[in-house]
């Protein structure tokens, strides 16, 4: 890790809230060193990475895809044991890991245009094309294309930040992954 | 919430600290910050602290407090606190072991203006004060007190203890006695618990203060801002995080807001505990 994770003994008055007994992200002890970004990252992260009106597997497809595509070890680690969790079987984990694109042979049509449309929004530079944007808009409406694209690109964000950083993943994610023959 | 109104209130101290400097000349043995000759010097630059003098007291702030480090160390120090006193009243924590010569005469200009030099004097016998703060330390501050006194500086002499509630009452009339031969009546004089933080901590000395215990006062430093003057600690070389509000410092209503905001509703005057000030 590139800087030292505040300890909880340490955590600034805004920090304490984001800070588990039974163990601290180090998105969070990283971040606690400017608490005033903490307490506005995390809740906006909370918002987009959590629970919403999109289901969690859909959420986690496209932050796994992008995190891969933007090669964040730490982030391709913690949402593939995410992802399994919310219903992506282990072959289509694996299938989210390869850096090919576009994904062949993935089932779902839906998932097919918006995994089409993380990898022209987290893969390249310029305009998205409009054809991959009209098979999204064929799926999603104008509400869940909107949240599914601030996902992609928060998660470009903190691909970015955890890679720079070279945040550690936990070691329950590492066992996690290591059980399901995913390390 | 409103800084003005959390002042107002009671809420959060009324007194703006800006930590000057980090290093001093002494090296005690419960200082809170680990201050000596060599460490990181964390200086504010004073066109720094004017600034934020001038924002503190459109928010509503109704003095500041210039404190290390001994602050006299730098050059600037008199005149800067010329200039802040023109702003709001102010309050300087100093050693009181460096106003001989050509730092004596630069405080002149203060006299007259609403400036208190707070110096630390903390046992009324050379023997003791000096095992805790360095040698020469009490002779040095018995001579400087009379010198700011005649020329019409305020000053106000500080003591700090381990244990303030079972301080010995003839020692404690000893001190006052002391102090008041100085020129330093008893309105002047405070006393105060050592805290356990910085060198203090690492020593064994003191209590343990924690935001609950100590009046909000916001504090700037080279760092951050911080919830209270006994927050910007450093242990073991380290600056101690805890009571950080922000890292940002200007505009200063950004780390005022968030401190009046941290603060909430919470009681006015809940210091009272410790009587930490």
């Amino acid at each position: 890790m590139l800087v030292s994770p505040v300890e909880p003994a340490q955590a600034p008055l805004l920090a304490r809230p984001y800070y588990r007994a039974e163990g601290t992200s180090p998105i969070v002890s990283s971040l606690a060193h400017v608490p005033e970004a903490l307490e506005v990252t995390m809740p906006f992260v909370s918002v987009v990475l959590g629970p919403s009106a999109i289901d969690a597997r859909a959420k986690e497809l496209v932050i796994v895809r992008t995190s891969v595509l933007l090669e964040c070890r730490y982030c391709v680690q913690t949402h593939c044991a995410a992802a399994l969790d919310s219903g992506v079987t282990i072959a289509e984990v694996r299938a989210l890991r390869s850096t090919r694109a576009p994904l062949e042979g993935w089932e779902r049509e839906d998932e097919r245009a918006l995994l089409a449309w993380v990898d022209a929004v987290a893969n390249g530079r310029g305009e998205v094309p409009a054809d991959v944007g009209e098979q999204l808009r064929a799926h999603y409406s104008d509400p869940e294309v909107v949240e599914l694209t601030l996902l992609c690109a928060a998660t470009i964000m903190l691909n970015r930040y955890c890679t720079a950083l070279a945040l550690p993943s936990s070691a329950p994610t590492l066992e996690r992954l290591a059980r399901e023959g995913l390390s | 919430m409103n800084v003005a109104e959390a002042i107002d209130d009671g809420r959060i101290g009324g007194r703006l600290w800006l930590y000057a400097n980090y290093h001093c000349n002494l090296r005690c043995s419960y200082c809170l910050t680990e201050s000596a000759p060599g460490v990181a010097r964390r200086v504010l630059a004073p066109e720094t602290m004017l600034r934020r003098a001038r924002e503190a007291r459109e928010l509503g702030f109704s003095g500041l407090g210039v404190t290390g480090g001994e602050p006299f160390l730098l050059d600037w120090m008199p005149e800067l606190i010329a200039e802040l006193a023109r702003v709001l009243p102010v309050i300087v924590l100093s050693n009181g072991t460096l106003f001989t010569g050509r730092r004596l005469a630069a405080l002149e200009p203060l006299a007259g203006l609403p400036v208190q030099i707070q110096i630390s004097l903390d046992r009324p016998e050379p023997e003791p004060n000096d095992a805790m703060r360095g040698p020469e330390n009490f002779a040095k501050v018995v001579a400087a007190i009379p010198r700011l006194v005649e020329r019409g500086i305020g000053v106000r002499v500080a003591t700090t203890l381990a244990e303030p509630s079972t301080y010995d009452p003839a020692e404690r009339e000893r001190l006052c006695a002391l102090h008041r031969a100085l020129g330093v009546g008893d309105e002047d004089h405070v006393v105060r618990p050592i805290v356990r933080r910085g060198r203090a901590h690492s020593g064994d000395l003191g209590v343990s203060a924690g935001f609950e215990e100590l009046e909000p006062e916001l504090t700037l430093t080279a760092d951050g801002a911080f919830a209270s003057p006994f927050g910007p600690t450093v242990h073991g070389g380290r600056l101690d995080t805890d009571l950080l509000v922000t890292r940002t410092t200007a505009p200063l209503s950004v780390p005022a807001g968030t401190l009046a905001r941290l603060v909430g509703n919470g009681t006015a005057g809940r210091d009272a505990r410790l009587g930490i000030r």
